[in-house]
């Protein structure tokens, strides 16, 4: 039955937008944070917000893979890495989302740079495919991300960030399928040195509404974190576990949805480096 | 150097006293303007006629007799969701530390008591030598105790449906077409209070429409009734309680509440459930209670005790009283046999009809409850039966068919609590066992129904399991879960839950409680949950989240403002399908609401609300709501009265974008109206001193529609656009 019905909202979203299900946070801070990135800092930031891997100090490496309902025909992949320079961070993931019959394929190319306290700013070059099984064919696209964030206070970070701003969209394809412009800004609140809250909200043009987002990270004991959020449009209500220490670190979620079930992310983040 | 000392001492204590009278006045208010949010939030969730009185009554309690901070009592507070279980063991650890407090004002030098806290707490706490373990004597009783006579009128103005004039004959072809008393709604209630230890009371009522000594009815009317025709007060209750007499820890005889652990086993009163919200999820079985209140459904009548010794409490309590029912005769060739077809809730017994179910059928519990508590770590066990004295066996529906039906229910519950450091742990596991004793045997296999009425008898579960995290002084958050079974069945349970009945519910919520700023809190909620099996107008099961943000910020001592949003999706039946259909579609009501309490000089209060409600659904159906609303209170210090006045205006197409307004009122009574239609409300209370002991309140108020020209429905239904209240009340204190 969640089988038969996933198929049909897959089909019916498919019809009518793509790459709607690459372009959401990723990593497991993120998705059992309800969401809310766009002003937190990382590696994943590579994908949420570019802005927010200004300030890696590590060669890093990420593998993050989600399972979306518990199915294997939903799963996303993606693997990550950025090496820090003396011009600022360099970026390459990809990020794969569906099964052999229908994925979602993007391959980025990320930049993000510093400019003291108040300013980071980053960017990602994006190649986009898009593969239906059966001979359908192969359809890709270019376009790009840019995102801004600033630490207002010692407490407060801003952030803001844009997928698609110039509305590239799929040639080839048949109903020459839009490509949506996500738009999400929020903010990240440091309550106390081991409790943050963020909140966010996002703008998907090929969606109706917006969808708000929040989430609330306590670092229980040293290094391990307990983490629970909430986002509407859908309505999901999420929680993780996180353990960090300084070469490495992991952190998995699971995402409640009244209709559709349970999903569970799981990411993995090795630091390399002094 | 003792001189200087007592010149310092006396000298704070002067500057302290002064202080105290403004902070008084302000500060109850915060409590009052906290109940009055907590109160519409119930409103919004329940049902319109819901009694709040017997919920109110505590607090009302609490603001007349205030807790002591030097001795146990002030757990109290925490009962009454007035301190979180963490800002209770802060004021503890003050009390180990420094010894007992000696002014109020210390009270700011405990952690995590944000001003808003303060605010609402100070006014119901003083500090007393700890006088619990004192003996007591009849001498002291007589001389320390306070007495109360409260009476109350109420009318509403306008001539109602229900009291215009038939003749008999006419009445005798639809009965339940008139009330059968007169409008008029009479309280009489007298309490006795000796230092919260002893207390004793009584209360009479009667409903608006309800036979009083001087109604009349004709013969006809009076033989149909047979023994169920009754005239006078409808409602009579008494109450003598006890506490903290050596071993006996409490005890109660008469009208009592009985409340343990989360709820799930065992919560007899009612609670503030969600609305409450926050940090105050984790509920505080106050155990057994005294129940002064008149209201009719949700209480114990019978006797509890509660006996303690150690670590180890335990209760055991009795009730016994006949609540309302209709009772038909079973279509059986046994015409003996009674059975049961629905249980009313509401209390009032004004038609032919109300009055032939009053009293109907006896209800008797029995029950018990065993507790062990060590420093952090609290553990209960509870226990109880209820018998019917006639079987239930409810009008056969789809959604209906796992409700309690038979006669005879247990329910047996495990709670546990554990609060430590920046972690409190609780819950409850609760199991209910069905005695149906004649299980229909099925003729030539099993229907689809019976199959599922005979899973509903036997065991059947409950859950609920929650964690909150305090991270700093200022800020906390909870999670919790819960899984009510679609079986499990209680008459006398209330834990945390989205609707009335913790049964086929399954959800998740969470809450975050922080002060960002100074003077600016922030209370967030998300409640995402699942009914498993169909419930009333939901043909399916069904599903939906309830969103909720508040801000509030004092700008100074004497302002106060919040803004509130809410957004609550649920689900209901279809009104738009074909008959044969009644599928299940969303539905979602938004509601902003912002509020602002003011004071202009020392004797002016205002309060402006302004709430917009937006209600949509699947069907197309898009409403909105607004009110407007002025409130102004005069109450000039050191004069025997005050006067408040209210004028407010609304426009809500229709019921489901209404609006919910708590209303000033005279003292324990409540009134929550929901407002649709277009009109304005307005209403002028008056409150004086006559003697020392004698205070007069009176209201009258008036609600005047603009789109229509009957009021109400039903025998309710007031020919006019306009509908008049008056209430008079005399408090008599000694």
């Amino acid at each position: 039955m969640k089988k038969t019905l996933l198929l049909i909202v897959i089909i019916l979203s498919t019809s009518t937008l793509f790459a709607y299900d690459l372009i959401h946070p990723i990593g497991g801070r993120a998705t059992a944070m309800g969401g809310s990135s766009v002003a937190s800092q990382g590696l994943w930031a590579m994908q949420n917000n570019p802005a927010g891997m200004a300030n890696l100090e590590k060669i890093s490496l990420g593998l993050y893979y989600e399972n979306r309902w518990l199915l294997p025909e939903t799963a996303y992949k993606c693997g990550a890495f950025a090496l820090p320079t003396k011009f600022g961070t360099l970026g390459l993931s990809f990020n794969q989302f569906g099964s052999s019959k229908y994925n979602e394929n993007k391959l980025g190319l990320a930049y993000a740079k510093d400019f003291g306290r108040y300013l980071q700013i980053g960017l990602q070059l994006d190649y986009l495919m898009l593969k239906i099984g059966n001979d359908y064919g192969k359809f890709s696209a270019l376009t790009f991300e840019l995102g801004i964030q600033s630490h207002v206070t010692d407490k407060l970070t801003l952030g803001t960030y844009v997928f698609n701003p110039v509305s590239f969209s799929f040639e080839q394809t048949l109903n020459h399928e839009k490509l949506p412009i996500v738009m999400r800004f929020g903010l990240a609140y440091q309550f106390t040195k081991d409790f943050v809250v963020q909140c966010e909200i996002e703008k998907d043009t090929e969606r109706d509404g917006v969808s708000l987002r929040g989430g609330l990270e306590y670092e229980a004991i040293r290094n391990f974190y307990i983490r629970a959020g909430v986002q509407t449009n859908p309505g999901i209500l999420s929680f993780g576990l996180g353990y960090a220490i300084s070469f490495a670190q992991i952190n998995v979620a699971a995402q409640l949805h009244n209709e559709l079930g349970a999903s569970v992310q799981i990411g993995m983040i090795f630091r390399i480096g002094k | 150097m003792k001189r200087l000392v007592f010149i310092i001492l006396v000298l704070s204590f002067t500057l302290f006293a002064k202080a105290q009278i403004a902070i008084d006045t302000l500060s109850a208010d915060a409590l009052n303007n906290m109940l009055i949010e907590q109160v519409e939030r119930l409103a919004e969730d329940g049902d319109d006629d819901a009694d709040y009185e017997d919920l109110l009554e505590n607090y009302i309690f609490l603001s007349e007799n205030p807790v002591n901070l030097n001795s146990d009592e002030v757990m109290r507070l925490v009962e009454l969701r007035l301190l979180s279980v963490f800002q209770y063991e802060e004021l503890q650890k003050y009390r180990r530390f420094y010894g007992d407090f000696m002014f109020l004002d210390e009270l700011e030098m405990v952690e995590g008591l944000d001003e808003q806290t303060l605010a609402i707490i100070r006014p119901v706490v003083c500090i007393e030598k700890d006088l619990s373990k004192d003996k007591i004597t009849f001498n002291k009783m007589a001389r320390y105790g306070k007495h109360q006579l409260v009476g109350r009128y109420e009318q509403v103005l306008e001539k109602q449906q229900g009291y215009l004039p038939i003749d008999d004959s006419a009445l005798l072809v639809r009965p339940n077409s008139r009330y059968l008393g007169s409008p008029q709604k009479y309280q009489l209630k007298y309490t006795y209070n000796y230092r919260n230890k002893i207390r004793a009371g009584f209360v009479l009522e009667k409903d608006a429409g309800e036979m009083f000594f001087n109604d009349k009815v004709s013969d006809t009317i009076q033989k149909l009734l047979g023994s169920q025709y009754h005239r006078g007060f409808d409602f009579a209750g008494f109450h003598l309680f006890a506490k903290d007499l050596g071993i006996v820890k409490t005890a109660a005889l008469g009208d009592y509440q009985i409340a343990f652990g989360q709820g799930l086993t065992l919560w007899s009163g009612m609670s503030f459930g969600k609305a409450g919200a926050g940090s105050s999820v984790m509920k505080q079985g106050r155990g057994i209670t005294a129940k002064a209140s008149a209201s009719e459904y949700a209480f114990m009548r019978g006797a509890a005790v509660t006996l303690g010794k150690g670590p180890f409490e335990g209760t055991v309590f009795y009730s016994n009283r006949m609540i309302d029912a209709n009772v038909s005769a079973a279509d059986t060739l046994d015409n003996e046999a009674e059975l049961v077809s629905s249980l009313q809730e509401t209390g009032y017994h004004r038609t032919l009809g109300e009055l032939q179910d009053r009293h109907a059928i006896r209800q008797q519990v029995v029950g018990g409850h065993l507790a062990y508590a060590i420093a952090h770590f609290e553990v209960g066990y509870t226990a109880h039966h209820t018998w019917l004295s006639v079987p239930l066996e409810l009008k056969p529906s789809h959604y209906n068919q796992f409700y309690f039906q038979g006669q005879c229910l247990t329910n047996q519950g495990l709670d546990f609590k554990y609060v430590k450091g920046k972690y409190a742990v609780f819950g409850e596991m609760a199991m209910s066992y069905n005695h149906q004793v004649e299980v229909p045997e099925p003729v030539e296999g099993p229907t689809q129904a019976q199959t599922a009425f005979r899973q509903a008898q036997g065991p059947a579960f409950a859950g609920l399991v929650g964690l909150t995290v305090k991270p700093a002084g200022y800020l906390n958050f909870t999670i919790l879960y819960r899984d009510y079974g679609k079986a499990y069945q209680n008459l006398l349970g209330n834990a945390f839950g989205e609707g009335g009945r913790n049964q086929g519910q399954r959800g998740i919520y969470l809450g975050l409680e922080a002060a960002p700023a100074p003077y600016w809190n922030l209370l967030a909620y998300a409640d995402q949950f699942q009914f498993t099996w169909l419930t009333s107008q939901v043909n399916a099961p069904s599903r939906g989240h309830d969103y909720y943000l508040r801000i509030s910020h004092s700008f100074n001592r004497r302002t106060q403002a919040y803004l509130h949003f809410r957004s609550k999706t649920k689900m209901k039946n279809s009104t738009n399908g074909m008959v044969f259909s009644h599928y299940p579609i969303l539905y979602t009501k938004n509601t902003v609401r912002f509020n602002i309490n003011y004071q202009i000089g020392w004797d002016l209060h205002c309060t402006n609300k302004a709430e917009y409600a937006h209600y949509r659904n699947e069907d197309g159906s898009n409403e909105h709501g607004y009110f407007l609303c002025q409130d102004i209170a005069y109450k000039p210090e050191n004069k025997p009265f005050s006067l408040t006045f209210r004028y407010a205006i609304f426009d809500a197409k229709d019921y489901n974008a209404r609006v919910y307004a708590y209303e000033n009122d005279v003292l324990y009574s409540f009134s929550v109206p929901a407002l649709y239609g277009k009109g304005m409300r307005v209403y002028l209370l008056g409150k004086v001193k006559l003697f020392n002991a004698l205070t007069l309140y009176a209201r009258i108020g008036r609600t005047i529609y603009s789109d229509r020209n009957t009021v109400g429905t039903g025998l309710s239904q007031i020919e006019g656009n306009h509908k008049t209240d008056l209430k008079v009340e005399m408090i008599w204190k000694l």
